[in-house]
């Protein structure tokens, strides 16, 4: 894992505020991550990103802990954050990852509606983090690799970027790409 | 011959707004072939027709491969030969910009655009490449503004390969929605010929990813 000393120290800091009860903390936290996951844009660093935005997200809706299995998915976070940060504290990444990954296949031993809602943060997590990837500058074809999404999926989220409007992202006048199109159809 | 050469997001706007009959009669009117390479196939059908979400995307836009609307570039350019020039192009174009905090490289362009500039680069022959996504286009036109873009996200400073940079200044761009004022302006779009129409377009485009500003639509709109 690139960076690893980074991600640690998220890491311990992500586990401090999930005892705080603190989803804003959390949530800013993720945008540190996914600077760095756009330089490194290595998955690990990244997978790390999309985990930390869904815990701010799942903490965030307090009504979730009112549903069956919660302490279920509780308890794996807790336990396998811990593990994750000793595992990668030890330079251990393939444990590291292992105890990542059971966080979600937790969702998986919870009947009823709170492991569907879970598993949609995440899917949605990954979908918002490759957005945020490309609003750093990454094409949007590599964002949709590096997350695993697919580009259908990311376009309607790319096209609601604010991105676009920035007189940075404007490399081209309009009258002269518009005459490149018309040439070509001549 | 002249070629128009289609990156998946144009492909998956314009089908997303219904608009795969426009670019129909776009063809019809156009003296040279629409193509898709390998990569953006496997974007635009191959992956889409395992989603059930995107499945009928996926066959619409194979119908139009079936009825050679849109052609595969290994009718023109061999996959092998296409595939080493892809690789040179990503090289290219993934060293152009460079962390200062740890000297690695910042990847930027992936197999799909690569590809289509390396069609661009091997055709000899008039060509276009339609992009909608904003950092390849940038890496191309305007590598500094880029390199602002990134330094300004992610708070680090990066340097630049300007000899890198400058291999994609020979490439030519359009984005989706210039190919729609094109199509409008050749009166190809089957509802009424008014700005209302050009502007709910123009921006539903947008909306489905293709990288343009308000004020760029709106100055379409005035040269309309």
């Amino acid at each position: 894992m690139k960076e690893a000393g980074h991600v640690l120290d998220v890491l311990k800091k992500v586990k401090r505020l999930i005892q705080e009860d603190n989803s804003h903390e959390i949530k800013i936290l993720s945008n540190q991550t996914i600077h760095q996951a756009t330089l490194s844009q290595d998955p690990d660093n990244i997978i790390v990103a999309v985990l930390v935005y869904s815990i701010g997200k799942i903490l965030e809706r307090k009504h979730y802990r009112n549903m069956e299995g919660w302490d279920i998915f509780y308890n794996s976070l807790l336990k396998n954050l811990d593990a994750g940060t000793v595992c990668l504290a030890n330079d251990d990444l393939s444990k590291c990852r292992i105890s990542f990954g059971k966080i979600r296949a937790s969702l998986n031993k919870i009947d009823g509606n709170l492991g569907t809602y879970i598993k949609d943060v995440f899917r949605k997590a990954e979908i918002n983090k490759a957005f945020k990837i490309y609003e750093h500058g990454i094409s949007s074809e590599k964002t949709a690799e590096l997350l695993g999404v697919s580009l259908w999926d990311l376009s309607s989220y790319i096209g609601q970027s604010s991105i676009s409007e920035a007189h940075i992202s404007m490399s081209m006048p309009v009258k002269k790409r518009l005459k490149i199109a018309e040439d070509i159809f001549q | 011959m002249k070629y128009v050469i289609f990156d998946t997001g144009p492909l998956i706007s314009l089908t997303m707004n219904g608009l795969l009959p426009v670019l129909e009669k776009l063809k019809e009117n156009f003296n040279g072939e629409f193509i898709i390479t390998p990569s953006v196939k496997q974007e635009v059908i191959d992956r889409p027709m395992k989603i059930k979400k995107y499945k009928f995307e996926a066959i619409k836009i194979k119908n139009l491969v079936d009825r050679k609307i849109l052609k595969y570039s290994s009718d023109f350019i061999s996959n092998n030969v296409l595939e080493k020039e892809t690789k040179k192009i990503m090289k290219l174009g993934n060293g152009v910009l460079r962390s200062q905090k740890n000297g690695e490289k910042i990847s930027i362009i992936h197999e799909g655009e690569a590809s289509c500039i390396a069609f661009a680069r091997l055709c000899k022959c008039e060509n276009v490449i339609i992009i909608d996504e904003r950092s390849t286009r940038l890496l191309a036109e305007s590598p500094q503004n880029l390199k602002k873009l990134i330094e300004r996200k992610v708070h680090t400073k990066i340097s630049m390969e300007n000899s890198l940079a400058s291999e994609f200044k020979e490439f030519k761009f359009i984005r989706s929605p210039e190919l729609m004022f094109v199509a409008y302006k050749k009166n190809l779009i089957p509802l009424k010929k008014d700005k209302q129409t050009l502007d709910a377009i123009l921006y539903s485009l947008k909306f489905k990813g293709a990288a343009i500003s308000s004020k760029e639509i709106e100055e379409m709109k005035q040269l309309a």
